[in-house]
Order: structure tokens, then sequence, then C-alpha cells
């Protein structure tokens, strides 16, 4: 059965064809003989014959091809193929028909009766064909593009502008030009008290505390606010919130997501990695060519290289796909798909069955990358039908790391050579004793494995049984063993090798071998060195300073994750279907200086910050909403609402209950336990109390609470958190135990400090809101507290929980609004 | 529509919030402005690209992949021939199996149906039946994925979610997309995961039981405190949004609050069979007070859909002792029980409300089962040919569509992939299925791939 429909990627052709990327062959103007060829001739010719006919098959059988018109009439050794509008007289209709004993095509696989229908249809309407001569020799070359993003960056001064003393940055220059080209006048600047919430949550993630507020309030230097964005540039906060948005790219998930949702403990090491990488503002250069080549690059000693191969968790965490090794080329699609819309905000992957159809991306290019990845062996978390992990990277000297691989491959060699005695059994049982055929289950599964081990004869079926026993105690041997060190979810180069094209993007039908690479329209460079994979070249071909998009990718995502949008706003499409920048000049002008001040992502933090537009209140102005309404143009500053991390972790810090420590391994139980199939997946959530981004994060099954806040999707790059806005998210604050305990929680924190009611109302609403309450509000809650308390009178609540109770019913109210929802 | 009860109407709702002193007045008039702008609901109610007969859908599905040589799909010559080499000519290929359930003709079409649905039988001059089904996966995970999104290798929108973001729903106070499965199917909530449309699209699972949907319950220690707690976080919510006026998002919140309310208030009657007459709860085979089984999740489903809900589908069982009869065919006759006179009590109940004429109702599953042997007396994966039916909404009731070779292993005639089925699901709501797009990552995206023909002869 064929994984993917090849009529899919033909269809998709198709399209482009219709828009006039194909030129017609003469005389086949007929749209519907058209249509009725690409849907019903062209996939069954792609399917079932192209194999042996067409000029790219491996060997070209009965010199008939079929990959024109002109091939069709001309025909092969039994002379024309084809009579147009005669089918009775056409050869290629007698073949497939299947009548004469002699003439019966394709050999093995007779078509349905419909598809000789279909072919019976399309002679007698003359054979309508829009294939050219051309279409089946190799895609022309690419064409030098003029899109922007694959310009290199030019340099940029920054504006003269009017006002200039608005203007304290060169950021600021930019940006006041062009809000003076539309006729826009910023916002004021935002009040302090908002300005160090905004802050604070956006490079922690995390609401400011009330003393950390009320110092910046009152701090009247002019480095007051530079020396907020420093403290908290330093926190350990800081890498926890900027490598999630890391991990949202990297679509981070604990569990592989095959069809049992196989656990991975290691996954973890990844996760931390991130966080560590962001916290010591590891250069932006550095941080990508480790996880693509960790494990190829020098280290000075032990903890970096294991760091190193740490990184390269990146590939390994790629997405799994079915039970199946046979499915691993859609793992390397995702892996290409990632790498492209991540790191150079491509859509890559589109090319993986036809060229990209609007940027300058060839099918080839894809089997460039795709060689690379492809000599690269992957940690194997196991699957249903493949129970034992396999080749983790030990973190350990080279004499360990073998032992341990030994054992590994042999464990993983037993699950094969029991599942083969087990099936020796059964034939037995069913006193057949011919090892049986593959069925649709096991068969194909069986058919995999056949390659792989040789299946041994055993006369007896005691001596099946046997040889079980001994493989079971072999693996239980194997399994209880204990090593003095740790696995790493990572990867390794295995045995390089260039890759074939696979046609449509059929894995089976495979056309020319490309040689490893890297995208043409970036340069196009070879992989030199043929004894490696090529992950150390593309890694710096992606990473070095004249690569047009690396740089501008990534300062439009710093960019957009402090204003809400970026530069670009289609952060992982910098394609031609992408957004257009609305500030082009500044998106060059920060990339160039990411690059010149050494890819610290920092720095650029601060260069963005500092700025007087990150400054301004998100007051609204009816005249320049009318001009700008979306303010693509940054007249004021953004309101947004926290994201799904944002609203647990601040929850559980304003009640007190946050757990500030660096998460570790999550509480899987022992692998050897496992039982996961797809009929019983792995479904476990672990609870705690630390930040979200320690939560174990599965693949298939969503945690409820990021499901609800609109989490970042484990199976697919998240360069933007979709907002929704739900009444399940209501229900969640009206209604969920999480909140309602941390509410009581909240309300023991407040009233253990103040005993005085409006006190404790001051204190609550500095602590969601950043700023104290007025007196209105006060009495308001007061008058609340005195109701509810009156209220709790008819319940069974003792009379000296009801004062807490009533407190906690009110911060409830304080928890879920606006106001602690959304940031100004 | 007139079977739509009024109160629950999101306006409804609103309205007796403000009598019962919940919402303050002056956000009133703004609440009813919000619920008629489109853009401030994407669960607004929506015209499709043409005028359609189906209004809602109920989604009927069985996990673990029915039989159709056993089921819907009649094979004399395989009862003949069972215990034979499947390839004659090579006597060590696996031997076919003989169906074990008798086919009989039902209703005036007399289309054959087996002693497994005899019920359903007795429906199939309202049923359309495609014997010439066929699917891209032979692995229920994938194959599970394919039926609901298009899709057997990466994750995507689900159908359900799709017809929600096209067609919006009638009643705010209720999800636009529920699902009532008692166990997790295969890919788990993948399968009526909204992913990349908004996340308003996702299918809501109902649970029978004490709290249906998570959350749902009140909380908070009685029901006036919890409404004390709503009229205050509304000043706070009000008076933070006067001073923010240009921000649609906060008073989409508001909204939010309200219909939550809704919610809470709307769903214990949803699940409340009190007022059912005895005959009705006879006509699905439910006892009376009991949550169990399809039964009681077909009546929901009618109850759903008489409240204005868009999307309602129903899983039977798990990923566990399903439909998947490796070992022994025998297993298919619990399971069918457990469905049968449900599914028929559901049709008959639509029709004589007036309801089968706009409402779609499908069935379905992964995929069929193979005419030979896998266990001693069971079948495996054949997602080369199997059956599903429609009825209702716009659909030729008595039709048999599409043929299989006389062991059903092939399709010989009319085949329908599930892309096919999709946009013909689609077009009987008045989609065409090449324009209800999603711009994602870059490309419109859309339920069917880059496929999919509307079977045009299963429409009435």
């Amino acid at each position: 059965m064929a994984l993917l429909r090849l009529t899919r990627c033909v269809l998709c052709i198709l399209s482009a064809a219709a828009l006039g990327a194909f030129p017609l062959a003469a005389g086949d103007s007929n749209p519907d003989g058209i249509a009725w060829f690409e849907k019903r001739i062209r996939p069954v010719l792609v399917d079932k014959c192209y194999k042996c006919h067409s000029q790219q098959s491996d060997k070209v059988k009965g010199g008939l091809l079929l990959d024109t018109r002109a091939h069709l009439l001309k025909g092969g050794e039994s002379g024309p193929a084809l009579l147009a509008g005669e089918p009775d007289k056409s050869l290629l209709i007698k073949a497939i028909r299947y009548h004469d004993q002699d003439l019966q095509m394709p050999p093995k696989d007779r078509l349905t009766d419909q598809e000789i229908v279909d072919f019976e249809t399309w002679v007698k309407m003359g054979a309508p064909d829009p294939r050219s001569d051309q279409e089946a020799s190799a895609p022309p070359p690419i064409q030098p593009s003029n899109h922007w993003s694959f310009k290199a960056p030019a340099p940029q001064q920054p504006p003269n502008v009017k006002n200039a003393p608005w203007a304290r940055t060169d950021v600021d220059r930019f940006i006041l030009a062009k809000l003076q080209e539309k006729g826009l006048t910023p916002a004021k600047d935002a009040d302090r008290r908002v300005l160090i919430r905004r802050a604070t949550f956006d490079l922690t993630g995390l609401p400011p505390t009330p003393e950390e507020t009320q110092s910046f309030v009152s701090d009247r230097s002019p480095m007051a606010f530079e020396h907020v964005v420093d403290r908290l540039l330093s926190s350990r906060a800081y890498g926890e919130r900027w490598g999630r948005h890391w991990l949202d790219l990297v679509r981070y998930a604990d569990t592989s997501g095959c069809n049992s949702d196989y656990p991975i403990p290691a996954a973890y090491k990844y996760r931390n990695y991130v966080i560590d990488s962001f916290n010591a503002d590891k250069p932006y250069d550095e941080f990508l060519k480790e996880q693509l080549a960790g494990d190829l690059l020098p280290a000075g000693n032990d903890r970096e290289r294991y760091e190193h191969i740490v990184a390269t968790g990146y590939l390994a965490i790629a997405r799994r796909f079915g039970s199946r090794a046979s499915e691993f080329h859609l793992s390397i699609e995702d892996i290409i798909d990632n790498l492209g819309k991540t790191m150079l905000g491509l859509s890559v992957s589109c090319a993986r069955c036809h060229d990209h159809k609007f940027d300058p991306i060839p099918n080839r290019d894809y089997y460039a990358l795709y060689g690379i990845f492809n000599s690269t062996r992957y940690a194997f978390p196991g699957t249903e039908i493949y129970k034992h992990p396999k080749d983790f990277v030990p973190l350990t000297d080279a004499a360990q790391a073998e032992a341990y691989y030994k054992d590994t491959t042999e464990l993983a060699a037993l699950d094969d050579r029991i599942e083969n005695l087990l099936e020796k059994k059964r034939s037995f049982e069913r006193q057949d004793k011919v090892v049986a055929k593959a069925d649709a289950k096991e068969g194909a599964l069986a058919a995999e494995r056949k390659d792989q081990v040789k299946v041994e004869n055993y006369p007896t079926v005691a001596e099946v049984k046997a040889a079980l026993e001994d493989a079971h105690s072999r693996q239980r041997a194997l399994e209880a063993k204990v090593y003095p060190f740790e696995r790493a979810y990572a990867v390794a180069d295995s045995q390089p090798a260039n890759a074939k094209i696979q046609k449509k993007g059929d894995p089976h039908a495979l056309g020319e071998e490309v040689p490893r690479g890297f995208l043409q329209v970036l340069g196009g460079q070879q992989v030199q060195e043929s004894m490696s994979s090529g992950r150390k070249e593309l890694a710096e071909w992606i990473a070095e300073p004249h690569n047009p998009l690396t740089a501008r990718v990534m300062v439009n995502r710093i960019w957009q994750n402090h204003f809400g949008k970026g530069i670009v706003a289609s952060p992982n499409d910098f394609g031609a279907r992408g957004k257009q920048p609305t500030h082009p000049e500044l998106l060059d002008y920060l990339a160039q200086r990411f690059v010149e001040e050494g890819w610290s992502i920092k720095r650029m933090h601060r260069v963005i910050m500092l700025s007087h537009v990150y400054q301004i209140a998100s007051d609204d102005h009816a005249e320049n909403a009318a001009k700008d309404v979306n303010n693509d143009y940054l007249w004021k500053f953004s309101r947004r609402r926290l994201e799904a991390e944002e609203v647990r972790d601040t929850i559980l810090a304003i009640s007190g209950s946050l757990d500030r420590s660096q998460g570790g391994p999550h509480p899987f139980p022992p692998q050897n336990t496992w039982k996961y199939t797809q009929h019983t997946p792995f479904l476990e959530t672990y609870d705690s109390l630390r930040r979200s981004v320690y939560l174990m994060q599965p693949r298939i099954h969503k945690n409820p609470f990021f499901e609800v806040w609109d989490g970042a999707d484990p199976n697919a790059p998240t360069g933007e958190r979709p907002v929704s806005t739900t009444p399940l998210q209501a229900l969640f604050m009206m209604n969920n135990g999480f909140a309602h305990q941390q509410a009581d929680q909240f309300a023991v924190r407040v009233g253990l400090v103040f005993p005085q009611t409006a006190r404790r109302i001051d204190y609550a609403y500095r602590l969601a809101y950043g700023r104290p309450a007025t007196r209105e509000e006060i009495r308001l809650g007061e008058d609340y507290l005195a109701r509810c308390e009156r209220a709790l009178h008819d319940t069974d609540t003792p009379a000296d929980q009801r004062g807490r109770a009533a407190l906690a019913s009110y911060l409830r109210v304080v928890l879920s609004a606006n106001e602690f929802l959304y940031i100004d | 529509m007139s079977h739509f009860n009024c109160s629950c109407s999101r306006r409804g709702m609103v309205r007796s919030l403000v009598c019962g002193s919940i919402l303050l007045p002056g956000i009133l008039q703004q609440l009813l402005a919000d619920a008629a702008i489109p853009e401030a609901n994407p669960l607004a109610p929506k015209s499709p690209h043409f005028p359609a007969k189906a209004k809602r859908v109920i989604f009927l599905y069985m996990t673990g992949g029915v039989s159709h040589m056993d089921s819907f799909d009649p094979k004399p010559k395989l009862v003949a021939d069972g215990g034979k080499p499947m390839d004659s000519k090579n006597p060590k290929s696996r031997s076919l199996l003989s169906p074990m359930w008798e086919f009989k003709p039902g209703g005036k079409c007399g289309t054959e149906v087996s002693e497994l649905f005899p019920h359903i039988r007795e429906c199939v001059d309202d049923i359309c039946l495609v014997r010439s089904m066929n699917g891209d996966h032979n692995d229920h995970f994938q194959a599970t994925l394919g039926v609901h999104t298009g899709s057997v290798t990466f994750k995507r929108p689900s159908l359900g979610s799709w017809v929600s973001y096209g067609l919006g729903t009638e009643n705010q106070n209720l999800p636009s997309f529920v699902v009532l499965a008692p166990q997790l199917p295969y890919a788990g909530s993948q399968v009526w995961d909204a992913d990349f449309l908004p996340g308003c699209h996702a299918g809501t699972r109902v649970l029978a039981g004490a709290e249906p949907i998570p959350n749902l319950n009140r909380r908070s220690p009685t029901p006036e405190i919890q409404k004390m707690e709503l009229g205050l976080l509304d000043r706070f919510n009000r008076k933070h949004q006067q001073a923010r006026p240009g921000e649609p998002a906060l008073a989409a919140r508001i909204s939010a609050f309200e219909t939550a309310f809704g919610m809470q208030q709307a769903m214990p009657g949803v699940l409340d069979m009190s007022k059912e007459t005895d005959a009705t709860l006879q006509l699905y085979g439910l006892e009376r007070g009991s949550t169990k089984g399809f039964a009681w999740q077909c009546l929901v489903a009618r109850r759903l859909a008489e409240r204005g809900v868009r999307f309602i589908e129903l899983i039977d069982v798990g990923s566990s002792d399903n439909w998947d009869a490796h070992g022994d065919m025998k297993t298919h006759e619990p399971l069918a029980r457990n469905v049968d006179q449900p599914i028929a009590g559901l049709l008959k109940d639509l029709k004589s409300r007036g309801m089968l004429d706009d409402t779609l109702v499908v069935w379905t599953t992964e995929f069929g089962r193979t005419p030979f042997t896998d266990g001693p007396t069971g079948r495996s994966h054949h997602n080369k040919a199997y059956s599903s039916w429609l009825a209702g909404g716009g659909v030729k009731g008595g039709l048999v569509f599409g043929k299989t070779n006389d062991y059903g292993a092939e399709i010989v005639e009319d085949p329908v992939h599930v892309h096919d089925f999709h946009a013909t699901i689609l077009h009987l709501l008045g989609f065409n299925h090449e324009k209800l797009t999603f711009r994602h990552a870059g490309r419109d995206f859309r339920l069917t791939d880059v496929s999919g023909t509307v079977v045009k002869a299963l429409l009435a």
C-alpha cells in the first residue's frame, strides 16, 4: 500500500499546470479532456506504468515510453501504443484489457474495471494530453530570484526625522520616519507601572513583584529602565520564557508522536539545553550549529562535548510516525520542514513532491538536504512493534559507549527474533509448517523484518519454544543492566550517502541521485567531505553571516515577541507567499547589527527595549486607528493576552505556590514496564508546581490546559501562538480545581500579610495588576466580601473559615478579570 | 428552525442574565451587537457557498474497522468458498473465511444488510449505501486520522472543525462541534482537533456522568455566590474595557463568560432525558436512567441537533476491544448490538420529527476487513474496499453505490476515496470543497488536500 498517495502530488502539480507552468501540447486545448486526463489517466500512468515506461525508469521495457503524447503515438517495439479516437485499435487499451494472453499490462497488477473504462473513454475523446516533451526531463535551472529576502541585507543609515528628540535610538528613527510618512503620531509614554509589567512579562513570562514595581516607580535615574532590562535579562526566568519561544518552533515534546506516543525520558535534556543557552546568551550562530551538528563540533572538554550532543536533540525530537521504520521518510520531511521554517523562514518541504510552486526551491534541493539527514542515525524511542529504544547517544567515553551500543543493538534485534519465533510458533499451532505468508497486520512487519533477520529453521515446536525461552531470558538480562552514565535523545552520523529523488514524493519510486548540499537559491554549496553526513557543513551554510535569511528571520522573531507582530508578519515564511516587511530598512539594520554584535540575542533585546517605541502606551487613538487599524506601524503598543504558560505561572506566582527550581526528568514509569500500543497508548499527565515550560508535553494527547489556552502545537513549528477567546477558558477560571485552589492560596497569602481588609485588597491589586487599588475599588471589594460572607452563612462553611472563603471568592474574580489576563 | 428552543439562544441567554441582574443593562446593547458581527464571533451562523438541504451533521464512527462482507456488502461466493485458499493457484495462501451472518433485503429498495444490523436494515430506504469506499492507510491510527482529517500522516483539522468553521453554529450556548466518545479512539483527541483552524472550532468532548464537559460544574459554594462573582467580574471588566474602547478582544472575553455561564446552565438540560417519552426511549433501546452505550449517545445526539449544534460526532468504542476482529469475527456481534437499534432509532426519530431532511447522518469506520482469515476465525485490516453510508439531508435514500469483486477484496465499480466522501459531505452542506480553505503556513489548506470529487450519484 502506498503510504503516499501519488495522485495527490500529481494533482498538486496539476494546479501548477493550470496556471501555465507547463506549456500545453499543441492541439490539446480541450479543458474537459485535460481534466479527465489529469484526474483519471495521469495518476494511473504514474502509479502503474512509469516504473517501466518512462524516461526516468531505471530500465525501459519494450522500448515504450508513456511520458508524452508523442511517445504514445510513436509507441515501442510492438508499434504505436495509441490511435486517438479508436480504443479498439489502440495497443495500450488492448494490453490493459487483459483479453490477449500475450499482451497484458501492467504485467502483475491488472487495472480495475473502472480504470480500464477511464482509459477507453480517454482514447475515445482523442487522448487529450497536456504533457510537453520537456516535462519528463530535469527541471529547468533556477532563475536568480528577485524576491527581497534572498538578497543580502543592504547597509542601512537611520533616516533623518522631524521631531528628532522623540527618537531616542536608531530604531526609533526608522519607526518615526514611517509613522510620519503614514501621517501617524506615536502615543504618549506608558505609565511606569505599565512599562515594568510589560517588560517583566516580555522577558520572563512572570509579573513583577510589588517591590520591583515600587522600586522602578521611585527610581528617578535616567538609567532606571535600562537597569530593569538588565536585571530581567540576567534572571533565570528569562531563559525559561525565551527558551519556550524556541521550543514552540522546534515543536518540542516529551513523547515521540508514534501511534502509541512513546515517552522519551531523556528529551528534557534538550529542553534544558535550550533554556540554558538563552540564559548564557549563547551566540545564535553557535546555537544553530550545535543543534544541527553538535556531535561533529570540536569540544574543549567532556562537559562541552555532552552539551553539544544534547543539542542535536533538535533533530532527534522530530515527529515520529506510525509504528514502522518504513515511515521514517516522513520524519525526515518533518526535519526539513522544521529547519526550513524555523531557521530560514522557508517552506522547503513543499519541494518534496515537486518544485516549490512559489519560491525558487526545486525538487532536487529537497533531496540534497534529504541526503544529509538520511546519512544521520537518530535515537529511536521505541514503538509498539519495536519496543526497545536504541541509538540513544551515551554521554560517556568511547569504550563504555561501544558496550552500550552493543547491548541496545542486541536488544533491538531480540525484538525481531522474538517476533519471528512467535510467528513460527503460531504457524506450528496452525498445523502449518510453512512460515505463514504476510497478512495485513503482522505481514507488512514480517516483510519488513525478513530483510533484516534470517528466518531460522526449527524442526519441532519444542525447539521453537526453547529458542523463545532463550531469547526472552537474554532480553530480561539485557533489560536489567544498569549503566553508570546518561544517554541523550540525540543523533550521530551514519553511513553517508546521497539520496535519490523520490518521484512525486513516493519513497518507492526512486529517480536521479542528488549530491548532498544546500538550497541553490542560498548558494547551492555541496558536501565535499564524502565521509560525513554533511550536517556540519549545512550548519555552517545556515549560520554564516552572509546568509540573507538566518539573521533576518531571528531578529524578526525577537521583534515579534516584544511587539506581538513581526516586521515580517509571517515569521515562518519569508518566501513569495509570506508577508512583506512593514519596515524593510529596520529589519536589515537589525539583522546586520545582530551579526556584527556577535549574534547576541540579549543585545537585541536591549536594542529593542531601550527604544522609545517599545515604551509608549497602548492607548487608542481614533485618528491613528482610522489610518492603521492593525497598528502595523506601531503608533501604540499592541495590548496582548498572556500566553498559556504565563497564565498558569502567574497564578502560581501570585498565590505564592510557584516552585522556581529548574525542572528535570519526568516521572515516567520504568522503561521495561511499558506496554504502550496504539490500542492502549501513553496518556499520562504529570502535575507539578514548577514553571509550565517544565511540564511534560505529550505529542498526541495534548495537555488539556494548553489545549484550552492556545498552547503551542507539539507537532508543527509554531511561529505565532493563536489567541482565541472561548467559553472553555471562562469555564476554566470559573470552575477548575486549580483556579479555585490557587485563589485560596492567594487568599491565605494576602490574609497572612495584612489583617485589614482594605490592605488585603490593595495588596491583591499590586500582586495581580501591578498597581495599587483605588479607593472606589477598595470600597467595592469590602462590600463584596461582606456580602459574600453573609451568603456563606447558608453553606456548611464553618464560621471561622467564611472570611477566607469570601476572600478566595473575591480573588477568583481578580484572577478572572481582563486586567489580569491582558498586558497594556 | 421551528424545533429550536428559543430560550437557549445567546440573545435569550443575555436577556435572561439581565433579568437575573447578573449583567448590568449598560452592557446589553453591546453584547447583542457583538453577537451580530461575525468578526466578533467566529461561531456566528454563516451561509455556505450555495443553498443546501443539510444544516448539520451527525457522524457515527465505528472504531476498529467494521467488516464490510459481514455487514453491508453481501458476498455469496465468499460464503460458498469459505475454507478454500485465497489464491486458487497457491494452496498455501490464506484461506477464505465465510461471512457468518445471513444477508436479507430490507425496505422497498431491497438493499441487503446482514443479520448484524437488522434494525438498520429497516431504514435502508433512507440510506445511501456506498460499497466502494477506500482509504490511504491500513493501520488504525493513520486511517482513523484519514477518515477524520483527510490526512493519514500530518495532523490536520477535523471534518467537524471544517464544518464549524464554514457554517458557524446556531446555539452560542453550546459548542458548535460536540463529540460523544465514552473512550478515546485511535489518535485520541487529534481526531476532533481544530489544528490550525481557530480553537473555537475544535470538538468538545461530552461525557455521560457528573461533569459532561471539563470545568462545567459550578465549584463556587452556592449558585448565588457564583452569580455574585460573575456580577463583580462584569463590573471589573466593564470598567477596564471602557478605558480601552478600541479593543474587541476585551468585549469578546466579557461575552465568553456569558456563554460559559449559558453553557453551564444549558448542558444539564441537554442531558436530562426525564421528559423523553417511554416510546422514544424504547425506539432507541435505552433504559430509563441509563447513560450507557450507543443508545444514550444517539438520543443525546438528537437533543444536541435539536438545539442547533452543528456537528455531532459519536464514537462507539475506544482504541481497544473494538471492531478490530483479528481473532474471531464473533466479536462483531456485541458491538453491532450496541449500535444497531440506537442508530435505527435515531434515523426514525429524526424522520418523525421532520429533522432528517436537514440533518445529514454519516456512518463510517476506518477500513474494512479481509476476505481471508487472520487469527483462527478473524479477519485483518483492509483499506482497499469497505462500506459506509449516508442518510438524510440531501442524499438519495435506497441507493447502493459502488461494487466490490466476488470476495469483497477489490473495488470493481465506482471507487469512492475518503477524499471523495469528504467532498460529498461538504457538498451536501453547501460547500465547494475546493473553496472551503484556510491560509496556513503560506498555503491554502482544505479538508480534501488536493484531491476529492463530489460523488454526484449520491445526491438526491
